[in-house]
C-alpha cells in the first residue's frame, strides 16, 4: 500500500512549511527514518528477538499450566478450521470473533499437516509468533517516539523477558492478539512520513485489536493522542477523520455480522449481540483491586508474583511522565503508552469491576516503553543536564559514574529475580497431568465414539483427536448446565455420562452447575494424575450405560 | 453459488475501483511534504519570460471587459492579451475593440469560422502570439494579479514546458449541485492533478493553463474536432514526454462559476464525457512509456464510465446482500464497496471543510447535510452524462451543436448571477 511513498517524497520539492511535532529539543532522541536501514538498529533488535524468541518459547508447552480460556479459544479455532461455523457450540457473542480466526488462520498448516497438533500445548507456537512480533513492534514503537536506541531495546527486553510476560505471552489468550495489533496501530500513528494512509492503517490495526478482543476499546484515545502529535498541522484534519472512519467502519462490520445472521436484537430462540454485551458487562464483578480478600486483589497478587519491576516500575514511571509533561521532552514524547497505562489503571481500579488476569496484558508493552523511556529520562539528566560545553573533566566522569551506578543497581535488583523466573518458566513441566490424563483417555477407554465425557476445554481437543464425539461426547463441562442444546441430551442428567475429567477448573465451577455437580458426586476415580488441589481425577460414573 | 460468486466478483472490481480513485483523489494530502509540494514556489522577482493570453469570449460582452480591465492589472510586466471573438458577435466585439484601444497591450484577433468552437477560436490566434508562453483563460475568469510572476517563476525553475495552474469553482452556497460541482474541483486541482503531472500523464484543464508557445506551435495547437480539446492537449503533450507542472495556490486560483442550470451542468459534464472517450479513442496516450502510465491513463479516461457503473451498481449490490439469501462472508464481500463509498463521503465532508478555510467562506452545518444527501442524485447525475455521451458517440453526434453554448458557455445572464462572489 505505501509503495509509491519514496517516489512521492523523493528530493523533487522540499517542504515548505516543515513539521510539526516538535519532540526532540536535543539532537538525542532524533530517530533514523528508514529503521530498516539502519544496521545498528537491525542488529540490537534481531539480537534481543532471538533471545525472547528463545526465552518464552522454550519448553512453552508444560509451562504455565494450560488454562481453560486457552482452550476455549483454540476449540474453536479449530470449529473454524474444521468448516463449523465460529464454534462447535453456537456461537454467542461472547468476544468478537476476530482473534481465534486468526489463530485458526496461524495453525493452519501445522494441523493441516498434523491434525493431531491442534491441542493447546503445540499451538501455543502461535503465540511465539506472536509474541515475536509484538516484541519488535515494541522497539519500532519506542524509536518512532523518539527513545534512543539503547532504551528502545531496553523497551523491547523488559517486554520480551519479564517473567511475568513470559508467562503470560506464552498462552493462546485473545489479548496477546489484541495487543499486537495495538501496538501496530500506535506504529502506524507514529509513522515518520506522516503519510494519510499510515494513519488510515493505524485505525484499521486499532478496529483489528477491538474486534480480536473488546476491552482494547479502552485504550484507543491514547492512540488518539498520539495520532494527533505525530500528525502535521496540514493534513491533520484528514488524517485523523480518515483514521477514526477507518477504525469505526471495521468496527462497526461486527454488528453488521451479527445483523446479517439475525442475531443483533435479543429474540426467542436465537442468540444475539445484544445479550452478548449485555452478558459481559454485567460480570459480577472481582471487587476492588485494592481490597486485601477480593478477587481482584488475588489477580493483582497473582501479577506481582511473577515480576514487580515491570507493573509497579512502569505505573510509577507513566504517573511521573504524566506529571512532569510540561518540562520533560520524554513525557510528551511518551504520551500514548503513558496515557494508555493510565487509563487501564483507572479501570483496573474500579470499584467493582471484572478484572480478569490477562487484563495485564493490554499494559505489558506500554508499561516497558514507559519505563524504558523514563530510564532514559534520568540517564539524560544525569550525563547531560545542565552540562557546559566547558565543564570539568572529573565533573563529566562523576556523571558517567553515577550513570553506571544506576545502571549497575537497576541491574542487581531485576536480574536475579527475572532470572529465577525465567528459569522456571524454560525448565518447570506443570502441565504433567494433564497429559497423562490426556493419554489414559486416549488409550484405556474402549470405544470414545459412543463415550460421553465432560472435560474442561483445555483438555477438550485432546479427546476429540482421540476419537471422541466433539460437542456431544466430549462436552465441555459447563455446557451439560448451561447450553439447552446439550442439555437436552441428558434426559437423566449425570446418568447419561460416562466420565468427567475433574481438573481442577472443574471442581472450582462445579458448585454453580447442578449436573456436573451430581456427576462428581456420582463418580468414583479410576486415575489420578498429580497431587493436591491442582490434580487431575479421571472419575468414572457409577450408574454409566445402567439406565441409558 | 454462481450468484455468490458474481456478487462478489462484482464487489470487489468496484472495491478495488472505489479505492484506487480514492487513493489518487488524497494524494496531496499524504504527507505533509507532498501538500507544501503542490504550492506555487515564491517568486524571486526575476520576469524572463513574455506572455500571450488568449481570452476567447462569445456573446459574454456583459463580463468581458472585467475580466480584462482585472488581466491588465496583473503585476507582470510583459505581457499580451488576445481576445478572440466571433464575426458573428458584434456586441462582444465592440467591448473587445474598446479595451484595445484603451491599452496597447490588448488585441484583438476575429474568428471566421462558420461553426465556431473554443479550439479553432484558439488556433486562429495561436499565429498572432508574440509572447514565450501562451495562457489560456475564459472570459468570466477572475485572475488574480500576481499569478503570471508565479507562473515565470515556474517555468524557469522547473524547467516545465506546461504550467497548469488552479481553476477553482467558487459559488458552492448557490444550489445542492454547485457544492458537489465545487468540490470536485477541489479535489481535481487541489490534488488529483498532481498526482497526474507527477506519473508523466495529465488531461489538462480549459484554463489558466500556460504552454511554451514553440511546444504548442509543434503540436499544431488544439484538436478543432476533440470536444476536450483542453484534456486532449495535455494527453497529447504528456504522452511525447513534455514535462507538465501543476501548482495550486488558494489565493492564486482562477475563480469560476459552476454552470447555471442542472441542465447545463448535464451537458457540460456531457461534452467532457464524450471528449474523453475521444481521446480515449484517439489513442495518443498509447506512447505514454510506462505500462503504469498507460494503465493510469486508460482508467482516467475511462473513469467517467466507471464512475457511472458504479453509482449504479453499488447501491444494487448492496440491497443484493442484505435481501437476498447469500452466505454471510458473500455478503461481507458486498459491503466493501460502501466501504470505501462512505470513506470516500468522509474526506468530502473534511475536503469541504478545508475549502471552506482556504477560501474563508463560511460553510455551515447545512451544507454538509446537503453535500451527504446530495451525493447519490449527484451520482445519478453524472451516470446520465455518462451515459448520454456513450449515447451520442455511438450515433456519431460529435458536433459542437449541442454544447456550443460552451466555449461561450455562461451566457450574460448566467453569468450575472447574484450570487458571485467578491
Amino acid at each position: 500500500m505505501t509503495s509509491t511513498l519514496p517516489a512521492v517524497t523523493a528530493a523533487t520539492v522540499p517542504a515548505q512549511r516543515q513539521a510539526a511535532p516538535t519532540t526532540c529539543s536535543t539532537g538525542r532522541t532524533q530517530p533514523p527514518v528508514r529503521l530498516r536501514s539502519s544496521r545498528p538498529d537491525l542488529l540490537l533488535c534481531g539480537a534481543l528477538l532471538t533471545a525472547i524468541l528463545v526465552v518464552q518459547g522454550w519448553n512453552i508447552a508444560d509451562y504455565p499450566t494450560l488454562s481453560d480460556d486457552e482452550g476455549t479459544y483454540l476449540a474453536q479455532a479449530w470449529a473454524v478450521q474444521q468448516g463449523r461455523g465460529l464454534a462447535h457450540y453456537t456461537y454467542w457473542y461472547d468476544h468478537p470473533p476476530l482473534g481465534w480466526i486468526q489463530i485458526a488462520l496461524a495453525g493452519w498448516i501445522p494441523s493441516a499437516l498434523s491434525p493431531g497438533s491442534m491441542t493447546v500445548g503445540t499451538m501455543r507456537i502461535t503465540m511465539l509468533l506472536v509474541g515475536g512480533v509484538s516484541a519488535v513492534l515494541v522497539y519500532v514503537l519506542g524509536r518512532r517516539l523518539s527513545l534512543p536506541r539503547w532504551a528502545a531495546g531496553l523497551g523491547m527486553a523488559l517486554f520480551g523477558l519479564s517473567p511475568l510476560a513470559v508467562v503470560l505471552s506464552r498462552e493462546i489468550f485473545l489479548d496477546n492478539i489484541a495487543v499486537m495489533w495495538l501496538l501496530l496501530a500506535f506504529c502506524l500513528a507514529a509513522s515518520p512520513s506522516r503519510h494519510l494512509w499510515h494513519h488510515f492503517g493505524a485505525g484499521l490495526a486499532a478496529a483489528a485489536g477491538v474486534l480480536t478482543k473488546e476491552t482494547m476499546l479502552v485504550v484507543l484515545p491514547a492512540l488518539f493522542v498520539t495520532m494527533w502529535r505525530h500528525s502535521h498541522r496540514d493534513t491533520r484534519k484528514f488524517a485523523l477523520t480518515g483514521a477514526v472512519t477507518a477504525c469505526v467502519l471495521i468496527g462497526f462490520s461486527y454488528p453488521l455480522f451479527a445483523l446479517l445472521k439475525g442475531e443483533l436484537l435479543p429474540g426467542a430462540g436465537h442468540v444475539s449481540l445484544w445479550d452478548g454485551i449485555t452478558y459481559q458487562m454485567s460480570r459480577p464483578g472481582s471487587g476492588f483491586i485494592l481490597d486485601q480478600g477480593s478477587g481482584s486483589y488475588g489477580v493483582l497478587h497473582s501479577w506481582l508474583y511473577y515480576d514487580r519491576v515491570l507493573p509497579l516500575g512502569g505505573l510509577a514511571g507513566a504517573l511521573l511522565l504524566l506529571l512532569t509533561w510540561r518540562w520533560s521532552v520524554t513525557a510528551r514524547a511518551l504520551a500514548g503508552p503513558a496515557l494508555t497505562v493510565a487509563v487501564l489503571a483507572v479501570v483496573a481500579l474500579r470499584p467493582n469491576g471484572y478484572l480478569p488476569a490477562m487484563y495485564v496484558i493490554g499494559a505489558l508493552p506500554f508499561l516497558a516503553l514507559v519505563l524504558a523511556g523514563g530510564a532514559a529520562s534520568v540517564a539524560h539528566a544525569v550525563v547531560r543536564r545542565w552540562r557546559a560545553e566547558s565543564e570539568n573533566r572529573y565533573l563529566t566522569g562523576s556523571r558517567y559514574a553515577l550513570a553506571a551506578v544506576l545502571a549497575l543497581a537497576a541491574g542487581g535488583y531485576v536480574v536475579p529475580h527475572w532470572y529465577d523466573g525465567d528459569r522456571t518458566a524454560v525448565t518447570a513441566d506443570a502441565n504433567k497431568p494433564y497429559r497423562q490424563a490426556s493419554h489414559w483417555l486416549s488409550t484405556k477407554v474402549a470405544d470414545p465414539k459412543d463415550t460421553r465425557v465432560l472435560v474442561d476445554d483445555a483438555l477438550w481437543l485432546d479427546l476429540v483427536h482421540a476419537g471422541y464425539r466433539p460437542g456431544l461426547g466430549a462436552i465441555w463441562f459447563y455446557k451439560a448446565d448451561l447450553d439447552p442444546a446439550v442439555t437436552k441430551t441428558l434426559p437423566h442428567g449425570y446418568r447419561d455420562l460416562d466420565y468427567v475429567v475433574a481438573s481442577p477448573t472443574v471442581r472450582r465451577d462445579a458448585k454453580d452447575l447442578p449436573n456436573v455437580r451430581a456427576a462428581i458426586r456420582h463418580s468414583t476415580p479410576v486415575a489420578t494424575f498429580g497431587s493436591g488441589p491442582d490434580r487431575i481425577e479421571i472419575r468414572r460414573i457409577q450408574a454409566a450405560g445402567g439406565a441409558r | 453459488m454462481l450468484t455468490s460468486v458474481f456478487i462478489a466478483a462484482v464487489s470487489l472490481a468496484l472495491f478495488w475501483m472505489a479505492a484506487f480513485t480514492l487513493w489518487w483523489q488524497m494524494h496531496a494530502w499524504r504527507t505533509p511534504e507532498v501538500l507544501a509540494s503542490t504550492r506555487f514556489g515564491r517568486p524571486d522577482g526575476g520576469e524572463h519570460l513574455s506572455f500571450s493570453l488568449l481570452l476567447p469570449a462569445r456573446h459574454e460582452q456583459a463580463v468581458l471587459d472585467h475580466t480584462i480591465q482585472r488581466l491588465l492589472e496583473s503585476t507582470h510586466t510583459d505581457f499580451e492579451i488576445i481576445v478572440i471573438v466571433g464575426h458573428d458577435d458584434p456586441e462582444t466585439t465592440e467591448v473587445a475593440e474598446r479595451a484595445a484601444a484603451r491599452d496597447g497591450r490588448v488585441r484583438v484577433v476575429v474568428d471566421t469560422h462558420e461553426k465556431k468552437n473554443k479550439p479553432k477560436a484558439m488556433n486562429t490566434a495561436l499565429p498572432h502570439c508574440r509572447g514565450d508562453v501562451v495562457g489560456v483563460f475564459d472570459a468570466e475568469d477572475q485572475v488574480h494579479p500576481e499569478l503570471l510572476a508565479h507562473v515565470d517563476h515556474a517555468f524557469r525553475t522547473t524547467r516545465a514546458d506546461v504550467v497548469q495552474g488552479g481553476v477553482q469553482l467558487i459559488n458552492f452556497h448557490s444550489s445542492w449541485y454547485s457544492l458537489r460541482n465545487c468540490l470536485e474541483y477541489f479535489f481535481w486541482f487541489r490534488s488529483r492533478l498532481h498526482l497526474h503531472a507527477q506519473k508523466g500523464f495529465i488531461p489538462l484543464g480549459g484554463n489558466t493553463v500556460f504552454v511554451r508557445t514553440d511546444v504548442l506551435r509543434e503540436a499544431d495547437g488544439w484538436d478543432p474536432d476533440c470536444l476536450a480539446e483542453d484534456c486532449d492537449l495535455g494527453v497529447r503533450l504528456s504522452s511525447v514526454g513534455k514535462k507538465v507542472v501543476v501548482a495550486y495556490d488558494s489565493d492564486m486560483v482562477t475563480r469560476e462559476e459552476t454552470p447555471g442550470s442542472l441542465m447545463s451542468l448535464l451537458k457540460q459534464r456531457t461534452r467532457w464525457n464524450q471528449g474523453f472517450l475521444q481521446v480515449y479513442r484517439k489513442k495518443d496516450w498509447r506512447q505514454l512509456p510506462g505500462f503504469g502510465q498507460r494503465l493510469l491513463a486508460r482508467y482516467t479516461l475511462m473513469t467517467p464510465f466507471m464512475q457511472a457503473f458504479s453509482g449504479v451498481i453499488i447501491p444494487l449490490n448492496a440491497a443484493v446482500a442484505l435481501f437476498l439469501d447469500v452466505p454471510v462472508g458473500v455478503a461481507f464481500l458486498t459491503f466493501l464497496p460502501l466501504v470505501t463509498a462512505v470513506v470516500t463521503f468522509v474526506f468530502e465532508v473534511v475536503g469541504l471543510h478545508d475549502f471552506g478555510v482556504q477560501y474563508g467562506l463560511r460553510v455551515r452545518f447545512a451544507h454538509y447535510v446537503k453535500l451527504i444527501v446530495g451525493g447519490p442524485f449527484y451520482q445519478v447525475l453524472l451516470a446520465g452524462a455518462a451515459i448520454r455521451a456513450v449515447w451520442r458517440e455511438q450515433r456519431g453526434r460529435n458536433d459542437w451543436e449541442l454544447t456550443s453554448h460552451v466555449g461561450a458557455h455562461l451566457t450574460a445572464a448566467e453569468s450575472l448571477r447574484e450570487d458571485l462572489p467578491a
